[in-house]
């Protein structure tokens, strides 16, 4: 996957990049506002790492340039406030998600590998499929193996969140702001609680498991090979 | 109206000075009447004098004479002469039986009786000489002059009164204009200052508030910029720290070698989130959020919150019930409103053993809407019970559990930015947590 990286402080750029190359994509690396506006719009990547406080151009005038520029690269946006209003102001001004620094690196990772493969927002999907298993989302309705499977609501909207995202680790963090809507880290680990759930329903009696948790990272929905 | 302090200096003022006018008032009617009943006697003395001449000259034959010489005319006086028994011998006042003297009767007249004031002396032990006037017009005179006391006392008053209500509410406006902007400071508008108008006391005790409001802006500005700076500038650090962590953990062979840098990177996790704790509090309570409320469910939201735990309070061992019911609305922030109804749930279910049961519940209680968490847990002593709410106080019992001693903390703040107010309860047993906002209407 083709990057760029923005980011002033030249310690976490570069740890970031090798990273980042270590994982197999190709990182390009912008110190400055303007540089990384320039490199934005003249070049095809496929997301870009943009932090928002930035000497003399900050991230937010960088985005808004891009967007009404038309250029539509998935932009994940690094930050060091934590404010609501902040997080709301980020999204506005067309960033396709948030993340506070510091961060874990996977967390990084896995929300670069979820907007990278964002299918196009006009296409609309009416079925999920992973192996055997089957989602119609216009009748809510789950299968596997053509067999019936009752799910509570927050189960679907959990499954249909990993299914969208199928073959790629999705986070704790990311589904609790997907799915829970909560911006804010509960005590509870409710994210396991729910899972666990789903996962009895999903793949108790069946020879091959479907949820996967990824060790120091978070969960993946894949047909094992 | 008489919580106000300048009408009741004003109602104060007029008693004052009512009751000043008043003793003043019977003061002048009652010297008055003795100034003109003196007048009155000294003319009854002069002219027994002069009457009193002709009996010493003449004996009776000389008083009748002087007596029928001085009746004669208009505004002449009375007279009467009898004997010493009181036998009538001549004139008007011969009827009369009044002690020697100056002395005040009633003179039979064909309509009604006149008052009339009366001289009475004793001539030689023979005879009793009356002279007198009718004194009605001492009495009209002193009741024409309480007339018109009465109706100056009544302009008084009726001035006093309404200059009172005028110079209250003329200070009320004033006082209600310092009051509004205290109030929207409360509120969350801390650029709002008092309006100051021409140059009085009130006019300079608000350039000092403003004053003073302006030191206070400082002080919060500063101590927001040191908070954001801070944050940032430790932030930094903290993520390049982490980073290293991170990159060691990734190198590591050794897997316990690999735990411990794990176990390191937790720690650090924890320091940011008990950060990311604080920072949310005080952004809370700058009350920005306020900007943008909406019409919240506060029962759904509860609901929601209740489904969301209730797996999670099931594999604790607990039970997790929610009393649902119609729509409660409020004006709110719903994700705030959310993760306090989230720390209150999760303190219930950390703070309290296996087999408890926490019960959440979104209502009305006396026309206010509320939301309750409550437990059968062992409860807390009511003397640490509001200590609670405090930053980073724990209970005794509760320090070896994780957590940041935030949770309640942030409750109260979001409470208090709803303009509600978040206390806890003995819930006989365990502890009932209770968060009351007020009206939307």
């Amino acid at each position: 996957m083709k990057l760029l990286l923005v980011e002033d402080d030249q310690e976490a750029a570069d740890y970031l990049k090798r990273a980042l190359e270590e994982a197999g994509h190709s990182v390009e690396h912008a110190a400055e506002g303007r540089e990384g506006l320039l490199a934005a719009a003249s070049n095809p990547y496929d997301v870009i790492i943009l932090d928002r406080m930035l000497p003399e151009m900050d991230g937010l005038s960088i985005l808004r340039t891009l967007r009404a520029a038309r250029v539509r690269t998935p932009v994940l946006l690094l930050t060091a406030v934590q404010g609501i209003d902040d997080r709301v102001e980020g999204l506005d001004a067309g960033a396709d998600d948030y993340l506070v620094k510091p961060f874990a690196f996977v967390e990084l990772h896995a929300r670069i590998n979820a907007l990278s493969r964002r299918p196009p927002p006009q296409e609309v999907v009416t079925t999920l499929q992973v192996g055997d298993l089957r989602m119609d989302l216009l009748k809510r309705t789950v299968t596997r193996a053509s067999v019936r499977i009752e799910l509570q609501p927050r189960e679907f909207q959990l499954l249909e969140y990993l299914m969208r995202h199928a073959g790629r680790v999705v986070t704790r963090t990311m589904l609790l702001e997907g799915i829970w809507n909560f911006n804010f880290e509960p005590q509870t680990n409710i994210v396991e609680t729910h899972m666990s759930r789903l996962r009895s329903k999903i793949d108790r009696g069946h020879p091959r498991e479907l949820i996967h948790t990824v060790r120091g990272a978070g969960y993946m929905l894949h047909e094992a090979v | 109206m008489f919580g106000s302090t300048s009408l009741r200096l004003a109602a104060a003022y007029t008693v004052g000075f009512s009751v000043a006018v008043a003793l003043l008032g019977v003061t002048t009617i009652l010297s008055t009447r003795a100034a003109l009943t003196q007048q009155f006697d000294e003319r009854l003395r002069s002219d027994q004098v002069a009457v009193l001449d002709g009996y010493h000259k003449q004996g009776l034959f000389g008083l009748k004479r002087e007596m029928a010489e001085a009746s004669a005319g208009a505004g002449a006086l009375l007279f009467g002469v009898q004997t010493e028994a009181g036998t009538p011998i001549q004139g008007p006042l011969a009827g009369l039986h009044t002690p020697v003297g100056v002395s005040t009767a009633r003179l039979p007249d064909e309509r009604e009786p006149i008052t009339v004031r009366v001289l009475t002396d004793d001539l030689d032990g023979r005879y009793r000489l009356l002279v007198g006037d009718r004194s009605d017009h001492i009495e009209a005179l002193s009741q024409k002059v309480l007339w018109r006391f009465a109706l100056a006392f009544a302009a008084l008053l009726a001035l006093g009164v309404a200059g009172g209500f005028a110079l209250s509410r003329a200070v009320q406006r004033r006082m209600a204009a310092i009051s509004g902007t205290a109030q929207a400071i409360i509120d969350g508008d801390l650029g709002r200052r008092v309006p100051v108008t021409g140059d009085d006391d009130l006019s300079r005790l608000a350039t000092t508030l403003n004053r003073m409001l302006d030191r206070i802006g400082a002080l919060m500005d500063n101590l927001r910029q040191v908070t954001s700076d801070v944050a940032h500038d430790l932030r930094t650090p903290l993520n390049r720290l982490r980073q290293r962590l991170e990159r060691s953990a990734r190198q590591a062979g050794d897997p316990a070698h690999r735990a411990e840098i794990e176990g390191a990177l937790n720690d650090v996790d924890a320091i940011l989130a008990t950060f990311a704790a604080l920072l949310r509090i005080s952004e809370v309570e700058a009350g920005a959020r306020r900007a943008a409320f909406r019409r919240v469910d506060l029962r759904a939201l509860a609901r929601a919150v209740a489904e969301d735990f209730g797996p999670a309070a099931e594999d604790s061992g607990h039970r997790l019930e929610f009393d649902d019911g119609p729509p409660v609305w409020i004006e709110g922030d719903a994700e705030l409103l959310t993760q306090m109804t989230v720390n209150l749930v999760e303190n219930a279910l950390r703070h309290t053993p296996k087999g408890c049961l926490v019960r959440l519940s979104a209502g009305e209680s006396g026309g206010l809407p509320v939301l309750t968490v409550s437990d059968n847990g062992p409860g807390v002593p009511a003397a640490e019970r509001a200590r609670l709410f405090d930053r980073f106080y724990r209970l005794e019992r509760s320090r070896s559990t994780p957590g940041s001693g935030l949770g309640l903390a942030l409750v109260q703040a979001v409470a208090r930015l709803h303009r509600g107010e978040a206390s806890l309860a003995g819930g006989a047993p365990g502890l009932k947590a209770t968060v009351v906002f007020p009206t939307t209407s």
